[in-house]
């Protein structure tokens, strides 16, 4: 079996990964561990995302931004099975720790937020800038999480445009990073 | 080892800039450093994230610029500049009677409009204190930012202004010359006061930086 202690390893091991076609991944992003890593169509990852299988599986959706600096995956040993879902159209933005069973669809994780372990966000949730979501928590659909831990249910009702908007910041991610699937393939 | 002596922390460019060579640039040649700047280990500057919405005006001579910063600017380390990016209005919008339902506006306004990133723009002698992630519009001089701060997309900061350690500045945000901003999410809290505006001169700071 894989050994748990490889992230010490001198050099990362190369998780496996099933990666699609239309992902645009840059050359400076990291997929270390020795789970599996799948990224969907048309996701966008930045260079120096840091996508860590170590201690269990990752699934990213399909129109999905991962921003630099952030970092998915569970950082430290789980449960057997446990792994990080993150589901269609959902923005990790610069310096967001991941760490959460379920990202509901349409999700925005802001600038430097966490989202602990075990958690478990409905669709279009939003965890503004440097706000942190427990471990084990489960967010209904629609939460807002802002300021000092301060939270409301969205019911602007626009959650269909906000993914149309996703996907036409991908359309332009897709011209101006260059991706490199074969490195990680 | 080689007949050079010990290569050390900074590299320091033609025009005075000492760059780390820990830091993370990417898109060079869309990055203006006006000189003099410092770019301490792990700072991430994102020259890559250009303007793809055509300019009305002037544009199209020389290269595109993404990030542009003055003389004396200090990046502490692991902070992160970005350009801002938004979806432009689509001029679809205008052939819809203005009684015509929203959603209808709505949907109209996605279809026509289109994403892009717009120049990020920092001034002379500006400070930007570890850790913090700038998606601003314009930064002007002499400005102050703490540690961990998030400035947010489209944000202003105007000349002399002050931002605390660990504020969150919301998007679009505009602050005033002079004042004092604190707190998640960031407000003004006070002036900058005449005697502490000596303290923004980042020329002996610069100094300071060496290998």
């Amino acid at each position: 079996m894989s050994s748990k202690r490889a992230s010490t390893a001198p050099a990362a091991p190369k998780p496996p990964t099933s990666l699609s076609p239309t992902l645009t991944i840059a050359e400076h992003a990291s997929l270390v561990g020795s789970y599996l890593i799948t990224l969907g169509a048309n996701t966008v990852v930045h260079p120096r995302a840091k996508l860590n299988s170590t201690y269990g599986p990752i699934t990213v959706g399909s129109n999905c931004i991962i921003s630099e600096r952030s970092m998915i995956g569970l950082q430290g040993r789980g449960a057997d099975g446990e792994g990080v879902v993150i589901e269609d159209g959902v923005i990790v933005e610069v310096g967001a720790t991941v760490e959460s069973k379920v990202i509901g669809e349409g999700c925005v994780i802001e600038v430097n937020a966490k989202v602990g372990r075990g958690s478990l966000l409905g669709t279009h949730c939003k965890i503004g800038p440097l706000c942190e979501v427990a471990e084990d928590e489960v967010l209904p659909d629609y939460t807002v999480l802002f300021a000092n831990g301060m939270r409301r249910i969205d019911n602007s009702g626009v959650e269909d445009l906000k993914l149309k908007m996703v996907a036409r910041q991908i359309d332009v991610l897709r011209r101006l990073i260059p991706s490199n699937l074969t490195k990680f393939q | 080892m080689s007949k050079k002596p010990v290569k050390g922390e900074y590299i320091e460019t033609d025009t005075g800039n000492k760059v780390s060579r820990r830091s993370q640039i990417i898109g060079t040649t869309n990055i203006i450093l006006g000189g003099k700047t410092v770019i301490q280990a792990e700072v991430i500057i994102r020259g890559d994230l250009l303007r793809t919405y055509p300019s009305s005006s002037s544009e199209g001579k020389g290269n595109p610029v993404a990030v542009a910063i003055g003389r004396y600017c200090f990046f502490s380390r692991g902070c992160e500049l970005r350009p801002p990016g938004k979806m432009y209005k689509g001029y679809l919008l205008f052939l819809l009677p203005s009684s015509s339902p929203s959603y209808l506006q709505h949907e109209l306004m996605v279809f026509g409009s289109t994403f892009s990133h717009y120049p990020l723009k920092i001034a002379d002698h500006v400070l930007i204190g570890p850790g913090t992630i700038v998606e601003a519009a314009l930064i002007g001089s002499h400005v102050s930012i703490g540690a961990g701060c998030v400035i947010g997309k489209f944000a202003i900061i105007k000349d002399y202004a002050r931002v605390l350690d660990g504020t969150v500045v919301p998007p679009n945000m505009v602050i005033p010359s002079f004042s004092v901003v604190g707190g998640r999410p960031g407000r003004v809290v006070g002036e900058v006061s005449e005697g502490e505006v000596d303290g923004f001169d980042l020329r002996e700071v610069y100094r300071g930086v060496g290998n």
